[in-house]
Order: structure tokens, then sequence, then C-alpha cells
């Protein structure tokens, strides 16, 4: 239901597209983060009363402790301050009630809550999230990094096995850098671009928004800003239509996300971009793969293994695509063609 | 020979010198193999137990020969001052480590002593005893995120080489 009135929505934006200005691209990052602010802080009024919520903690040897925080103001990461500094530091994704959840979004009601980090026995929420994190902390470097007269459009963040060795960020760049091939010094410059944004530990802050207000965030001028919006959030989530999207800050960058990222950028030590590979010409121009590896602040590589898993990380990174493309087709035809019934909610 | 200066240095070099000369040594570490051999988890200096676990695996090697085996006989007879382990070591030790191929000893450090030398102590065990496990180091899960990256590598790298032998 929200994703025929979505898709309604793009085809009337689509439709009247013709003759609005288009905004620089520093312009169009702090337009985007005012609206964040804006529903940050609209969201946040919704609970003016700071009413108190009980959280249980399921930490291992803090059992059944319990914490008693506001409601709505309250993040996991504010339940690590009552605990050590330890907690702070090493957490990086929280499980409220079973549900994987960031570290900074606020707490809505009574719940469970346990805190995870890279070392436990059970790490793979955490490992995704991560891989996660690094690829969007690429697709915000890869965005920084040129000048203002070439455009780069983010389109997909795709999900990736951590055993695959490298996260990727599909992106097309403009028209006139078609030719351009990244040399080595251009991939440390944009290593370099990432090591500063890791070192003014960042964090991702995230936000539940509504489909509207997620049109109103990405909404620009050019056609392709919208259609790229669409394949990030489809190429994440395959067919299902959603009532929220989780859309995450880091400085002045805004981006949707198919799942939680980890707390802040600091967490993140070793950090390369290994390869920016071509994947021939797709519907909006020569797509491209940048891809890069990470390892956290926990888990130092000795150089030698670094370098042999770097090396692994230069080459190409298939990922299945299959379904995303079906779904950009559905929000793209006109609504004469007939429709994918949505499944039902 | 010359008496140099080098000659009271000791770097590079690794034969531990123990009790009062190469015999006392050999007699001391005698002494504590059989007790090892005995008990299956003594506690010693951290030295002496590094320098018996060398001869404690010989001496499993030897004993999986058989006891029909002459040289293991007199191996065995020579290393165990207490004559009543050399039948514990033929039945019960050698059996037990049959499928392993190496490494049948484990070392775990401890505390210093509490003795006005505080000399740093270990426990020697072989592996497979009846008593409850010794805590040594623990070795980072394999779901961590840098234990799966270097599965995905090794898994690639046989892939690779199995590529390579087909062709």
């Amino acid at each position: 239901m929200a994703c025929r009135t979505v898709c309604q929505l793009l085809q009337r934006r689509l439709a009247s597209s013709a003759a609005s200005v288009r905004l620089s691209a520093a312009e169009e990052r702090g337009r985007r983060s005012a609206v964040f602010s804006r529903e940050q802080a609209r969201q946040r009024s919704l609970y003016p009363r700071t009413e108190k919520i009980e959280v249980t903690l399921q930490i291992p040897g803090l059992q059944g402790t319990l914490l008693v925080m506001n409601k709505g103001l309250s993040t996991p990461h504010s339940c690590a301050r009552h605990l050590t500094e330890w907690y702070v530091t090493s957490s990086a994704l929280a499980l409220v009630d079973g549900k994987p959840w960031s570290l900074h979004q606020p707490l809505t009601q009574s719940c469970s809550l346990s805190l995870l980090a890279f070392k436990d026995t059970d790490p793979l929420l955490v490992n995704q999230a991560y891989w996660r994190s690094c690829a969007a902390l690429l697709g915000q470097v890869l965005q920084d990094a040129f000048k203002e007269d070439f455009s780069v459009e983010l389109l997909r963040l795709p999900e990736v096995l951590v055993t695959s060795g490298a996260f990727c960020c599909d992106v097309v760049l403009d028209p006139q850098l078609d030719a351009w091939n990244p040399s080595e010094e251009s991939l440390r410059s944009l290593t370099r671009g990432a090591q500063q944004l890791i070192h003014r530990d960042l964090p991702w802050e995230p936000l539940e928004v509504a489909p509207p207000v997620a049109l109103e965030v990405f909404s620009h001028s050019s056609d392709t800003h919208l259609r790229c919006v669409f394949i990030h959030v489809y190429g994440t989530h395959t067919h299902s239509c959603l009532t929220s999207y989780l859309s995450l800050r880091c400085g002045d960058h805004v981006l949707l996300s198919g799942g939680p990222l980890v707390a802040r950028t600091g967490l993140c030590s070793q950090y390369e971009v290994t390869a920016i590979h071509r994947l021939g010409e797709g519907k909006w121009g020569l797509h491209r793969r940048a891809q890069g590896l990470s390892l956290p602040l926990q888990q130092q590589a000795h150089h030698t293994v670094w370098r042999k898993l770097r090396s692994r990380a230069e080459k190409l990174v298939e990922v299945p695509t299959g379904s995303t493309n079906e779904a950009i087709s559905d929000t793209l035809t006109p609504p004469s063609a007939p429709e994918q019934t949505p499944p039902q909610q | 020979m010359r008496l140099t200066i080098q000659m009271l240095i000791s770097h590079g070099r690794v034969a531990r010198k123990m009790g009062l000369g190469p015999e006392s040594r050999i007699n001391m570490l005698r002494n504590i193999l059989t007790g090892l051999v005995r008990h299956e988890r003594i506690e010693t200096t951290r030295g002496r137990a590094d320098e018996v676990r060398f001869y404690a695996e010989k001496l499993i090697d030897y004993a999986k020969k058989g006891d029909t085996d002459e040289k293991a006989m007199k191996m065995a007879n020579f290393w165990l001052t207490e004559k009543d382990l050399i039948p514990k070591l033929f039945k019960v030790l050698a059996p037990r480590f049959e499928t392993q191929p190496k490494a049948y000893t484990r070392m775990a450090r401890i505390p210093n002593r509490e003795n006005l030398d505080k000399a740093a102590m270990a426990v020697l065990e072989y592996k497979g005893n009846p008593f409850p496990p010794l805590q040594t180091a623990k070795r980072d899960n394999d779901l961590t995120l840098i234990n799966q990256l270097l599965k995905g590598y090794r898994e690639q790298r046989a892939q690779q080489a199995a590529a390579k032998v087909e062709a």
C-alpha cells in the first residue's frame, strides 16, 4: 500500500521535473541534513514529558540488571555509559528484544537489551553491520572525493558476505570520467579521505523515516537521484514494501540503509580502498564497483596478514543481483502497465 | 682456547644449563619426567617444564614402538627411575596417543612461586589426563571478522590450487 503511494508520487515527480534549478552537491547535502534534523527533532518532540522505561540487561555477568531510562531519549549507548567505559568503547551493536538495533537509536518501550562486540561467541550480526558501515563510509568518501563539476551518484550498497573478502559500493560517475581509471595514487588518496573520516570519529545517527519523508530527503530535480534512492533501498530489501526506512546520517551525509550500522566511524582502524572496477554500461551510465577492506579496532591484523587479505580484496567481488532488477522496473513502469500486487501487510 | 668476553655473553645460545653440569641436568630431567609419568600433571619452574617437554614427547614416541622393541625398553628403563611406571607407559600412555602424531603434552604458565625466589612456574601435563581442564590462552573464536576473512582467503587459495591441479 505504502509502496503504491510512493510509486505514484515518484511518477508525478518524474513528470514535473522539467525546469528546476539543480543545486550543487554541497548545498544538496546541506538540505538533506536539514530535513533529517527536522525529522529528528519532530520525532523527539513526540515525547514532551520524560516517561520512564525499564531496560533489563542481558549481558554475561550482568544478567537481569534493571536500568531505568527515559522513553524516546535514551539509547543503548546511554545504557552502556551506566556500565563501564569498556562497554562504551567496545560495543558495536545492540540487540533489543532479539532485534538488531543501532547503538544511537532511542528506545521507545521497556525491553531487554544486550550489547554486542566483535569478540563475542556469535558476532555474525556485528560483522554484517560492520561490513555495511564500511560500505557506507566508502560511498561517503567517493561522494566527497570528486570536484563539484563531476557528479557522483551512489547506486547501492550491496549486501555482501564477509567471507567474500571485500565490501562494495556501486556508483555511477560523471560521463566526463568514463575514460578515467583509478591509479594507485588515487586509491591511496581515497584511503586517506576515509582515514580522515575515521579519525573524526563521527557517530552514525539512525532515524526511522516514513516513505514521504524519505522521498523529501532524497528529492532532487534530477531524475537519476530518485531512481538511485529506490535502487538503494530495493537493492537491499527484496520485494518488501516497508512502512519505514532506516536512514542514517554521518557528518552531513544522509543515506538509506538495509540494516543497522555500527555506532561510530572510530570503530574502524585499518581501512583501505582497494579497487574500482568497471561493471559495464547500465541504465544510468557506466556502472563502477568500488571495493575496500577494513578491520575494527579490536581485531587489527599484522601487516603480513593484511597484505594477503588486501591482495584478495582487489579482485572483483560478484554480488547476486536477481530480484533487485525486477523491483526497479516495477517502480519505473507507468501505472497503466499491469502492476505486481504488493504483499499483504 | 681464547678466554674472550664473548664467551661469557650468551646471545643466541639455546641450550639451557641446569644443575651442576650436563649429567646433573639429565638426572634432574629424569626425575621430573618420572614424576610426570606417575602423576600426569606436575608443577615445576618454567625452564624445567620447557626442557622436559621435549623428552616427554620423545618418550611417548619410543613407547609407541611397543614393549617388545629392544630400544624402546632400554629408553623406558633409563628414563623412568621408578620401575613400576614402565608398564604404565607402554600399556596406558602409548595407546592413549595412538591416533595423535605429536603434541602429547600441554604447558600452562602460572603465577610465580610464593617463596623468596619468586620463580616463574608452569604446569606440565599429558593430554587426556583425568583431571579438570587447565585454562590455557584462548584463541579467538572462528566466527570473528578477521577469522572469517582468513577463512574466505584460505578457501579461495584451495580452489585456485585445485583448479591448477586439474589444468
